[in-house]
């Protein structure tokens, strides 16, 4: 309790140093505590530019979160650009706020960035929901670079998940990871999805490795539950379900599919996902007259992936890389045989019995999937419904939004670094000539802010209506009509002692 | 639930009498058209209204009654509450007015004899209905309830909206923004909307808006009177005309059409869809077949239709025949062809300068010296029969320039379409160098994109419309790199020739688009309706607009309903001829990648990619 | 009736609303801002002039001052004319329907009346706009076809931009002549 009583004395702090900027003239107590918890409720803002409508690990990441922090009484938000025609001001289930910001798209989803264009709207969304915490996902998303800067810059604290493994050797890559130092440098905190992607973040970015927490990904395991009966017995059918592209090994695939088709007649593929690799199956699919035996589906909805993933017995992955491979927790938790790459993060996901790792190569791939399928055939696999039960409790989104939460806890106690801090940080860390010209942008990007706030004042920014949080609106309205819908997932095993990393919290 | 009545200005200060109306069905609204006065004999008033109903198919029916006590009438009550006994209805309206207090009244009485409500008097503007809201302040009404009733005055509540019948029955109501645009969907739409259904019914009651206040008969009405026909024997006149006219016409243009079909074969049809004047002749030709058509014009679309064709063909004339009082006087046709041979003179011996230039080292560039010296020879020759053709030709131009002229007199559209038709002629050369040039650039592009393909080890799959992978053997990558190269190096000269080309030719096009944008604007402008707008605008309305006339509390509210024209914009939007240019174009990207790969650009639309 | 309240547009300058209640379902809304002051004008045509007085200097052309008087007094008409607007009003009739206008600096009036059977509903809804996320008013209408779909959006008071406050007012207001009908 000790703990929480200070806690909630830096918040005031920290709400007394945010105040000096004249944002917090009409902001509430948020020590207000609603609900299961009795710890103090953050306004947290999530940016990425990948969300819904994009389908994705981090799209279906920063929902899921999403879903069960409101749950736990936190108010969020969610930014990222306009997809198409979906802009403007959206309200998801359960009063998830998404703010689709006409920010124009570059390459691959990923917004252009200039450092300052996205000032005005971030900081219009950032003042309007009283956000304390911004968390930014994803180190691919330049919308989550800038608002991390910006966020910065109007003294907010700010959390990073990281999402995906680089390189070090190529030009491309070198580049991203001195862009990665200079936006990591001074956030205050950062999260990892596995040890793996920790180790690779920390030494991409020259972080302390103290200020970097690990918290895995999670499934929704009543989504997959497997269903043996849909299975066709007289065959075996492996699935695979990604987006067709290099980096997700396709061209394994293609080499995969003819030689292990040729060795078993009662071998069949179902391939889920559309993208620009989808070319180099359909090549192989004819070229070995196997139209009948390599079924592609093109791109899934996900509430379409179960009924995929519960046809098959055995599950492929073939990444190359990879931080945290959800389809493979998802593919277990549906009851299949997990084949995968031994690549990123993935050896740390499932325990050494629920999957076959193999080295990124045909020869290999197909030597554990041969394995594999002898096991079938002989029928010593484990039933699909104790796979399931094993893979049930290893990864919740309670347990990840708890742990997130923590995270958010510690973060609101540390002070942000003011901006000669900020620039001597800048300049100490990312070596003289890169911290040199971000320092100048960081200035450049705070006369901004002060231009902003000359010409519209937060005074006369409208505060906005809570739609969650400890006095959302959406809440209170849906219980008045009917039993809430939660989206957010009730598991019941959260025991955690089960867990395979369940102490991979660092609580200090 | 709130009642409205619309009630006419014009009744605003009819001797008392019965409401003649319609009540809405499904709506809580009526709309009052007519008052037939004292002293009537019911079963006269059920007859006319019967025979009404006929006439006009609008459910017409007694609303209620009217009352404005000159003086001295007392006990009208019973007598009012009598009639509605009379003329049975669901429910029955009583307003009545006082002289001197500019007030209403209004009582309902429901069939079961219930006293529905009752609102005080309020003020109104007299006669004109331009009361600008100054009320008269002594609402006492006589809310005493009198009626077998209880006077629960909250159950009912009134507006009064007042209309101007004639604005009314004479509007256009068109759907809000243009949806479904063109002039076919003017009318039709949903008819559930309660204005809509007001202004069919005024506009519908036409017939008993023909009884005349003068005539005889054995009812008196108050309602909007027309104010008498003038020059009608000069619009009698011109009815009876133009039957025959029209006969002759309709003949005429069947006898010219069945011509064209004869003589419409392979090379004619080819030629003439590539000449502007033979298109704009083809719709002058559809344009006056709908003016002349004998069937009457259905609906209000069509008829604005017509009357937008004829008013711009004269309109069209007019021009054409202002254009060659200005040509034929003063000698001008000649002079004209006088400086049209030195023109094409010059022009020609820029473009040999040109042509020289291009096949030295322009602007520094270093081409492939033979390719260059074979094109340009080539075009060096054809300039060369060019300049002969035109010395040829020289002598005749003024003939020809004189009897094509006189086609001005079918209106000035031709003879735009006529100018284009030479410019098109004599830039012929242009033509020809760009269509040269733009082929081989083609070709060449052609060529490189696909050795670009098997240099990759790609091949474009025609069957599936898309880019496999293929492996090609030794010679083939060989002789492909090869071929590859040489076309590559070539590329610059063949580009050059190519751009300059297409300058030239832009140019033309862009003189040429000109013209016929203009041609299309004096086609396809909306000349009625606008001048329609701009002196009647009641008669083509948006919407409709409200006014408040009260502004007192507790009051029926009395509102006044105006018409709200259309805007420019909308009515050239509703009522434009639907012409070649409605239909949607290249878009500037489009024509961009046309230049790029090399693709012919023509000032004209094929009439076969019009899309309907 | 009719009382005038202050409040203040998005970006906090003064702007007054006006309610008139003219009976229980008919209501007026009216959103003025100031009128065009003096000192604006003063100020841009001083500048105008002064630059084509400079330009006059140098080139001693009076065409150029002619075209200032000329170019000044277009402007101001246009502006007048097309691009300030004095007022917004909504009239809310109960069971007839909304009517929406304003009216510009010049006294030309566009008007717009919507029947209450195309509309669903009126609500505040959020929207960016020029960089900021705002909050405004809007009319929702009806799909003719099927009266559960939205077919479009009609904004309201759109040139004076209100803050929230005021919009709930506002919104309030119309809710209860609504709710009567």
């Amino acid at each position: 309790m000790n703990v929480k009583n200070l806690s909630k004395s830096c918040m005031m702090g920290q709400r007394q140093r945010a105040g000096r900027k004249g944002s917090l003239s009409n902001r509430t107590p948020d020590g207000i505590t609603v609900g299961i918890q009795d710890s103090p409720k953050h306004n947290i803002c999530m940016v990425s530019d990948f969300f819904y409508p994009n389908m994705g690990g981090v799209e279906s990441h920063i929902y899921q979160l999403s879903q069960c922090l409101i749950e736990r009484g936190h108010k969020v938000v969610i930014a990222t650009h306009a997809y198409g025609n979906r802009r403007g001001v959206r309200y998801l289930t359960n009063g998830l706020k998404v703010y689709y910001l006409p920010l124009q798209v570059m390459y691959n989803q990923s917004t252009a960035t200039s450092c300052f264009h996205s000032l005005p709207l971030l900081r219009s969304v950032f003042v309007r929901e009283r956000i304390t915490v911004v968390h930014a996902h994803s180190s691919f998303s330049a919308m989550a670079h800038d608002s991390l800067f910006h966020a910065k810059t109007m003294g907010l604290n700010t959390v990073f998940t990281d999402h995906s493994l680089f390189g070090f050797a190529d030009v491309s890559s070198v580049l991203t990871n001195k862009l990665l130092t200079v936006s990591l440098c001074d956030t205050s905190h950062i999260i990892c999805v596995s040890y793996t992607s920790k180790e690779n973040t920390v030494l991409r970015a020259t972080l302390d490795p103290e200020i970097v927490s690990v918290i895995p990904n999670a499934v929704d395991p009543t989504d997959f539950t497997p269903d043996p009966s849909q299975r066709d017995d007289s065959k075996i059918t492996i699935v695979v379900v990604s987006r067709l592209v290099y980096r997700k090994g396709i061209d394994l695939l293609g080499g995969i599919i003819p030689e292990l088709c040729l060795k078993y007649p009662d071998l069949q593929f179902i391939i889920g996902g559309e993208g620009p690799k989808r070319i180099v199956l359909e090549e192989v699919r004819e070229k070995y007259q196997l139209h009948d035996r390599v079924r592609l589906l093109g791109a899934l909805e996900h509430k379409d992936v179960r009924k995929v993933l519960i046809q098959g017995h055995i599950f492929l992955n073939t990444s190359l890389t990879e931080a945290f491979c959800m389809a493979i927790v998802e593919g277990a938790s549906c009851g299949l045989q997990v084949v995968s790459t031994r690549v990123g993060g993935i050896p740390e996901v499932l325990p050494e019995e629920l999957i076959t790792l193999c080295e990124p190569t045909v020869s290999s791939l197909c030597q554990g999937l041969e394995m594999v399928i002898a096991k079938q055939q002989s029928g010593s696999v484990p039933p699909p419904a104790a796979i399931h039960s094993r893979v049930q409790t290893l990864y919740t989104w309670r347990n990840v939004a708890d742990r997130t939460e923590k995270v958010y806890d510690r973060v609101a106690k540390e002070v942000v670094l003011p901006l000669d801090g900020r620039l001597d940080r800048l300049r100490a860390h990312c070596g003289p000539v890169a911290g040199s010209i971000f320092a100048f942008v960081a200035v450049l990007d705070f006369l901004f802010l002060l231009l902003l706030q000359w010409f519209v004042p937060d005074s006369v920014i409208d505060i906005a209506v809570d739609a969650s949080g400890p006095r959302g609106l959406w809440r209170r309205a849906r219980t008045r009509q009917k039993e809430p819908s939660a989206n957010c997932h009730k598991d019941t095993g959260t025991g955690n002692g089960e867990h395979l990393y369940g102490a991979l919290f660092k609580k200090r | 639930m709130v009642l409205k009545i619309f009630f006419p200005q014009c009744c605003n200060m009819a001797a008392s009498g019965l409401l003649i109306g319609h009540w809405l069905p499904g709506q809580d609204s009526a709309v009052v058209l007519a008052v037939v006065h004292y002293p009537f004999i019911p079963g006269q008033v059920k007859r006319y209204l019967s025979q009404l109903r006929n006439e006009s198919q609008v459910e017409l029916a007694v609303l209620g009654s009217w009352s404005m006590p000159k003086d001295g009438q007392e006990g009208m009550e019973s007598f009012l509450r009598d009639l509605s006994t009379i003329f049975p209805q669901g429910r029955w309206l009583q307003l009545s007015r006082e002289m001197g207090k500019k007030g209403f009244t209004c009582r309902v009485v429901q069939r079961d004899g219930g006293l529905l409500g009752e609102e005080g008097e309020n003020g109104d503007g007299d006669g004109d209905g331009d009361g600008d809201g100054d009320g008269d302040g002594d609402g006492d009404g006589d809310g005493d309830g009198d009626g077998d009733g209880d006077g629960d005055g909250d159950g009912g509540r009134v507006i009064f909206i007042h209309y101007d019948q004639r604005k009314v029955m004479l509007c256009q109501l068109h759907p809000p923004e243009g949806g479904a645009r063109g002039v076919g969907a003017v009318i039709g739409g949903e008819e559930s909307s309660e204005l809509r259904l007001v202004f069919s019914a005024v506009a519908q009651s036409q017939p008993l808006f023909f009884t005349d206040k003068y005539d005889d008969g054995p009812l008196k009405l108050t309602h909007w009177q027309s104010e008498g026909r003038e020059g009608s024997i000069i619009v009698e006149l011109a009815k009876h005309a133009s039957v025959p006219v029209c006969l002759l016409l309709t003949w005429l243009l069947s006898l010219w059409t069945w011509l064209c079909s004869v003589t419409n074969l392979q090379p004619v049809r080819f030629v003439s869809s590539k000449l502007s004047t033979c298109v704009q002749l083809s719709y002058r030709t559809e344009h006056l077949q709908i003016v002349s058509s004998p069937k009457t014009a259905l609906g209000h679309s069509e008829s604005m239709r017509k009357a937008n064709i004829f008013v711009s063909f004269f309109v069209d004339v007019a021009l054409g025949l202002l254009l060659i009082s200005w040509l034929y006087q003063e000698n001008r046709i000649s002079r004209l062809a006088n400086t049209l041979v030195p023109v094409a003179d010059h022009v020609a011996k820029e473009l040999q300068e040109l042509l020289q230039w291009l096949m030295g080292a322009p602007a520094g560039f270093k081409m492939n010296r033979a390719l260059d010296q074979v094109l340009g020879r080539f075009f060096l020759y054809h300039i060369h029969l060019w300049i002969s053709y035109i010395h040829l030709m020289s002598p005749f131009i003024e003939r020809i320039l004189w009897y094509v002229g006189l086609c001005a007199c079918l209106g000035l559209t031709f003879a735009l379409s006529v100018l284009s038709d030479i410019v098109a002629l004599l830039t012929f050369h242009i033509y020809c160098f760009y269509v040269y040039g733009a082929r081989l650039y083609c070709l060449k592009i052609y060529g490189l994109s696909s050795l670009w393909r098997l240099f990759r080890g790609k091949k474009w799959n025609v069957l599936r419309q898309r880019v496999d992978s293929c492996s090609y053997d030794m010679d083939q990558l060989f002789i492909g790199t090869l071929l590859f190269t040489v076309l590559l190096f070539l590329l610059p000269t063949t580009a050059l020739y190519y751009l300059v080309f297409t300058l030239l030719r832009l140019v033309v096009v862009l003189f040429q688009g000109l013209i016929h944008l203009s041609v299309d604007f004096i086609n396809s402008f909306p000349l009625f309706a606008m001048g329609l707008r701009l002196c009647r605008p009641y008669r083509l309305a948006e919407g409709v607009k409200f006014r408040v006339l009260c502004e007192e509390p507790g009051k029926p509210l009395h509102l006044m309903m105006e018409i709200n024209p259309l805007g420019y914009g909308s009515v050239l939007q509703w009522y434009r001829t639907p012409t070649y240019s409605c239909y949607p174009k290249d878009s500037w990207a489009a024509l961009c990648k046309k230049l790029f790969v090399g693709e012919l650009v023509y000032p004209w639309r094929h009439k076969g990619t019009k899309i309907d | 009736m009719s009382d005038d309240e202050e409040f203040t547009d998005i970006n906090g300058k003064v702007i007054f609303l006006a309610c008139q209640n003219h009976s229980s379902f008919c209501r007026e809304f009216t959103v003025s801002v100031p009128k065009v002051s003096l000192r604006h004008v003063m100020v841009y045509t001083c500048s105008v002039w002064l630059v084509a007085y400079v330009v006059f200097f140098l080139t001693e052309n009076t065409a150029v001052l002619s075209g200032a008087i000329f170019v000044t007094l277009v402007g101001m008409l246009l502006h007048v004319h097309f691009v300030k607007i004095d007022h917004e009003t909504l009239l809310i009739i109960g069971s007839l329907g909304v009517q929406v206008s304003s009216s510009y600096a010049s006294g030309r009036e566009s008007t717009t009346f919507i029947e209450m059977s195309k509309i669903k509903d009126i609500v505040i809804n959020e929207s960016i706009y020029m960089q900021r996320v705002i909050y405004y008013l809007c009319i929702l209408l009806k799909e003719p076809t099927d009266p559960d779909a939205l077919s479009s959006v009609v904004p309201l008071f759109q040139s004076s931009k209100p803050r929230l406050n005021c919009l709930v007012k506002v919104y309030k207001s119309c809710q209860e002549i609504l709710a009567q009908c």
